[in-house]
């Protein structure tokens, strides 16, 4: 029982991260219908940036949250802007142009942060890195905890944002349907670039939360994309409440997994689950909630 | 249009081809090394370079071989088998190096060692662990690291005089070092009467092995065997701590259990934690202590037993030149089997056992973290502080 | 008349390069070529001719890859028989694959190829009592002279691209762009786009199958992380397409040359012409202008990709009138 329950407090503390990287996916996969495969290097950078900032300057990761996520936003709006809208109007036999681009674009930014840090491990250890605190007898991890409370709360504050501003609700429609929306006044490319503004913002918080109780390098963005994209599909591509099902299912699965088939499996799992839902519920979680 | 689109081709190629012959001849004593210096294998690959490059100034500043200085073209692998073979062919084709030395990964040491014996140059490996990689009946072929399934000697014989353990399990990387390890420790451990309880690998680089370890303390094994690199080392005792699991003791197989990171980033999860070693800078070997300080002065980082193999590869390079009867493949691939010396890495003596051939072996050691201290604690006559056995919990701490 | 002059003239240059450049060196790097040459054909015919983008072409080439090794480390046969069995087990792979993940489109197959990729790499991993893991496998060479391996190399490109080529002039060819431009279209009339569309996946894995079963003889050791790379085999086949030009004969040629080319010169720095400036000028600066330059091959690789995809949406080869054009605009005003 003990590592019943154990093995589920993991998996859901897990999955409350890889909500917050699978719901920027989402987001962007809503708005542009595009998989963003650069996803989990956005997070590396943001990662850097956290880095960098407790390193010189001392600041507490939870801090720089402030700074991380503004400057990824930043991030994504540039390359939106100069990189994926102009796509759209180039013609080309591939409508794939825009996911191969998102693949260059992860691997410059790989080279980059390999140029400035070299490859060597970083770590930022704080003092809460390695604590956990116990309720009866299963353990959570204090940095986990809180930074499952945070993505809660910054998922959250995406649903009140989308649902309640002018803004939001452009995306949303864009979301739904883009020529209309178009039509309806509402400026598409900027909207996208917002869109992958927010969507990498959110990854950033993701990476900068994860950052106390992991370690930094720049080949860490791989898995970390292909994480996403199970998770996006998981939940269905654009629902963003689908995206926190898809997320803590596959934290779930990796940590049963993990622990009553083998650590071996524990990608595989994933892997596979992605692939079952791809052909057996093709609209992911979303269609069984309808939400 | 397409014929043009030819007419590229055909120049382009050219092109490629054509400017490949530029190197100047000198007197100088060409040597090549070849070596992952970009990709994710870049790390060790730069440790073992600056290795390489402060033993040669060492060696030139020192008068060089013969009254002739040693050169060093150093060759990027990426880490790719197919970009080594590039490499190797370039350094043996086109530079006409003497010798070559190098090799990180198995994958790309073992293309790489093919082509050396095809065009009969001596190649000293310097990492390249897989067994194989000596078994296969090559004379040009020479290593100075021990092969994988022999790092964990010391711990057996500490185990079966100290530990007297009636169980363990294994968590080990899947990579070649993890997984060819894991299988030979196991089948140690079942000779000895050990019951393997666990054996279990994992992609390096997980965020979580909470539901492994949750697993592993649910089994209740006497000690836990970990075959993991530096980072997935450090989570792997940080998250024991947080699960407040505590077998008789922890054992790392060497790798990432005795680097200076692994401290810093398991905190005092990493106290009392063992591990089997190669090298370490307090053995008793000439130079070693010098060449770990040297480095850290130079290049600011520390340097750990990949970039010590390095180092005493080149020693045992410049060796072989002096003593060869004249400067060619040949004579050097000669005096380089009869090479017995002592390195800051530990004796050099090519020997031939079992299946292997031209194999340096090595006594290895078992240390110990104390106080943010690595300490050499077994055998005992090397031993640099006595061991903590048994390890108090993690509570107690 | 003249139009086959170009491919012959490089037939010609091809069959007789081994005996004008004697080196190992060069002959390595044109085996390197011609099996990108072969891979990138297998991946144009289904993604750039049919349209559904593959991102896991190191399943099939790591399916073949391990066939050739398996035949010779367990059964004992020689690795050659890997060309054949390889190519023809991957079709084996992406048969069953492409009946069920066909009835997914666009991005979403690209995404199940990609898992499918990582699938087997976990397989070849775990699996220890056959793969031996990340031990690997050994194989010995057949021969020592590369020029062997170079003729078997030039044959299995010859094959992939005038096999692609017959292919797509035939009825087949024309099945296959028809579902690419408009898949519903295409249904509409009547063709069977399901069948269509595994019959081009299981040609494009029969080639990648073949290559890796060629690279397992030549290089002798493989193992998973090698052959099954998402990087360094499944991307780099995208990129040798559509760096060449998606969805033309001699698109995934041009680009094999090319980005084994960038990679070679930014990995010796310019072929240590570069070093060579430094030596003979005194410049120290050389040095280190070297170390970054062999440093960023990865990224010129990413950079190649942007600039491509922004400017030349089809490749080289496919937007070769753009280039003609700003060459021929640049020179008027000079005239």
């Amino acid at each position: 029982m003990e590592v019943f329950l154990q093995t589920l407090v993991a998996g859901v503390l897990k999955g409350g991260l890889y909500a917050l990287i699978g719901i920027g996916m989402t987001l962007i996969m809503g708005v542009m219908g595009i998989i963003n495969l650069a996803h989990g290097q956005f997070m590396m950078v943001a990662m850097y940036v956290t880095y960098t900032l407790f390193h010189f300057l001392g600041i507490d990761p939870y801090f720089t949250l402030l700074i991380s996520m503004p400057s990824l936003f930043v991030l994504g709006i540039l390359i939106q802007k100069y990189l994926l809208n102009p796509l759209m109007k180039v013609d080309s036999i591939l409508p794939e142009n825009q996911v191969l681009m998102t693949v260059g674009i992860a691997m410059v930014l790989t080279e980059i942060a390999r140029f400035i840090f070299s490859s060597n491990y970083l770590s930022v250890k704080t003092s809460y890195s390695s604590s956990a605190f116990y309720v009866g007898g299963i353990s959570f991890s204090v940095a986990l905890t809180i930074a499952f409370g945070i993505a809660l709360l910054l998922t959250f504050g995406l649903f009140w944002f989308l649902i309640k501003t002018d803004l939001g609700r452009s995306i949303r429609a864009v979301s739904q349907d883009g020529e209309a929306a178009e039509l309806m006044g509402v400026d598409s490319e900027k909207i996208k670039m917002i869109t992958m503004g927010i969507g990498a913002a959110l990854v950033a918080a993701a990476g900068t939360l994860l950052l106390p109780i992991y370690y930094l390098f720049p080949d860490i963005g791989g898995p970390f994309t292909r994480k996403a994209f199970v998770i996006t599909i998981l939940g269905g591509l654009g629902s963003t409440v689908g995206a926190i099902f898809g997320g803590v299912t596959l934290g779930l699965a990796e940590s049963f997994g993990a622990t009553y088939i083998g650590m071996d499996f524990e990608d595989m799992v994933g892997l596979v689950i992605f692939l079952l839902v791809l052909l057996f519920i093709p609209g992911g979680f979303r269609r069984l909630t309808k939400v | 249009m397409r014929i043009r689109a030819f007419g590229l081709l055909v120049v382009l190629s050219c092109l490629i081809l054509g400017i490949g012959s530029v190197c100047a001849a000198g007197e100088p004593i060409k040597v090549g090394v070849v070596l992952p210096l970009t990709g994710e294998q870049a790390k060790f690959g730069e440790i073992e370079k600056n290795s390489f490059l402060m033993g040669l100034e060492e060696i030139n500043k020192a008068g060089g071989v013969n009254g002739r200085p040693i050169e060093l073209l150093i060759e990027d692998d990426t880490g790719k088998p197919d970009v080594g073979r590039s490499a190797v062919e370039k350094l043996i084709s086109q530079d006409k190096v003497v010798a070559l030395t190098g090799g990180y990964s198995s994958s790309v040491t073992y293309a790489v060692c093919a082509v050396a014996q095809q065009r009969k140059v001596p190649f000293l490996v310097s990492t390249g662990s897989a067994d194989k990689i000596t078994e296969q009946g090559w004379d040009f072929v020479f290593r100075i690291a021990p092969p994988v399934s022999e790092y964990p000697k010391a711990l057996n014989s500490f185990l079966s005089e100290v530990v007297k353990p009636q169980s363990v399990a294994i968590l080990h990387e899947n990579t070649l070092f993890g997984q060819s390890g894991a299988k030979e420790f196991s089948e140690q451990c079942e000779k000895a009467g050990i019951k393997v309880l666990i054996k279990e690998g994992y992609e390096a680089g997980a965020v979580d092995f909470k539901p492994l370890l949750i697993k592993v303390k649910a089994a209740k094994p006497d000690f836990v065997y970990m075959i993991s690199y530096v980072m997935d080392a450090a989570l792997l005792m940080r998250q024991s701590k947080e699960l407040n699991f505590n077998p008789k003791l922890f054992v790392g197989g060497g790798a990432g259990f005795t680097l200076p990171e692994f401290a810093k980033n398991a905190g005092d999860a990493a106290e009392f934690v063992f591990s089997a070693d190669l090298w370490s800078p307090t053995l008793p070997y000439p130079g070693a202590i010098e060449y770990f300080e040297n480095y850290q002065k130079r290049f600011g980082g520390a340097t750990e037993y990949h970039g010590a193999e390095a180092y005493g590869c080149i020693y045992v390079v410049a060796d072989a030149i002096k003593r060869a009867k004249e400067i060619s493949q040949a004579a050097i691939r000669e005096s380089m089997a009869a090479t017995d010396m002592m390195t800051a890495f530990g004796p050099v003596k090519f020997i031939s056992y079992d299946k292997k051939k031209q194999q340096n072996q090595l006594p290895t050691y078992l240390v110990q973290w104390q106080k943010g201290i690595l300490e050499t604690v077994w055998p005992k006559n090397v031993a640099t502080k006595p061991y903590v056995y048994p390890v108090p919990e993690w509570s107690k701490k | 008349m003249k139009r086959p002059s170009g491919p012959l003239l490089l037939l010609v240059f091809l069959l007789i390069f081994p005996l004008i450049f004697r080196e190992g060196y060069y002959q390595h790097l044109m085996i390197l070529v011609l099996m990108w040459v072969a891979i990138g054909s297998g991946w144009n015919l289904i993604s750039g001719y049919t349209g559904q983008v593959l991102f896991g072409a190191a399943a099939f080439f790591g399916v073949g890859a391990y066939t050739a090794a398996l035949l010779s480390s367990k059964l004992e046969l020689s690795a050659w028989w890997g060309l054949p069995l390889g190519g023809l087990l991957s079709v084996a792979i992406a048969f069953p694959f492409g009946w069920i993940c066909f009835r997914l489109r666009g991005p979403y197959f690209a995404l199940a190829t990609l898992a499918l990729n990582e699938i087997f790499r976990h397989i070849a991993t775990i699996w220890e009592s056959l793969t031996d893991g990340m031990i690997g496998i050994l194989v010995m060479q057949t021969f020592i002279s590369k020029v062997p391996y170079y003729y078997v190399a030039l044959a299995t490109a010859i094959l992939s691209i005038v096999g692609v080529d017959y292919v797509i002039r035939s009825r087949w060819g024309y099945y296959f762009v028809s579902i690419r431009e408009d898949q519903d279209a295409a249904e509409s009339m009547g063709i069977d786009t399901l069948y269509y569309k595994m019959v081009s996946l299981c040609l494009s894995a029969f080639l990648i199958g073949i290559t890796g079963a060629l690279y397992t003889n030549y290089m002798g050791f493989i193992d998973p992380k090698v052959v099954f790379s998402l990087h360094d085999i499944s991307i780099m086949a995208i990129l040798v397409g559509i760096v060449g030009g998606v969805g033309t004969i001699y698109g995934p040629t041009v680009g094999a040359f090319i980005m084994v080319a960038v990679q070679e010169i930014f990995r010796t720095g310019g072929f240590g012409l570069l070093n060579a400036i430094g030596k003979a000028t005194g410049w120290p600066f050389m040095t280190t202008v070297t170390k970054y330059i062999s440093e960023a091959h990865v990224l010129s690789f990413g950079l190649l990709v942007i600039v491509v995809i922004l400017f030349l949406p089809n490749g080289i080869v496919g937007d070769w009138g753009i280039i003609k054009k700003i060459f021929v605009r640049s020179k008027k005003p000079a005239v």
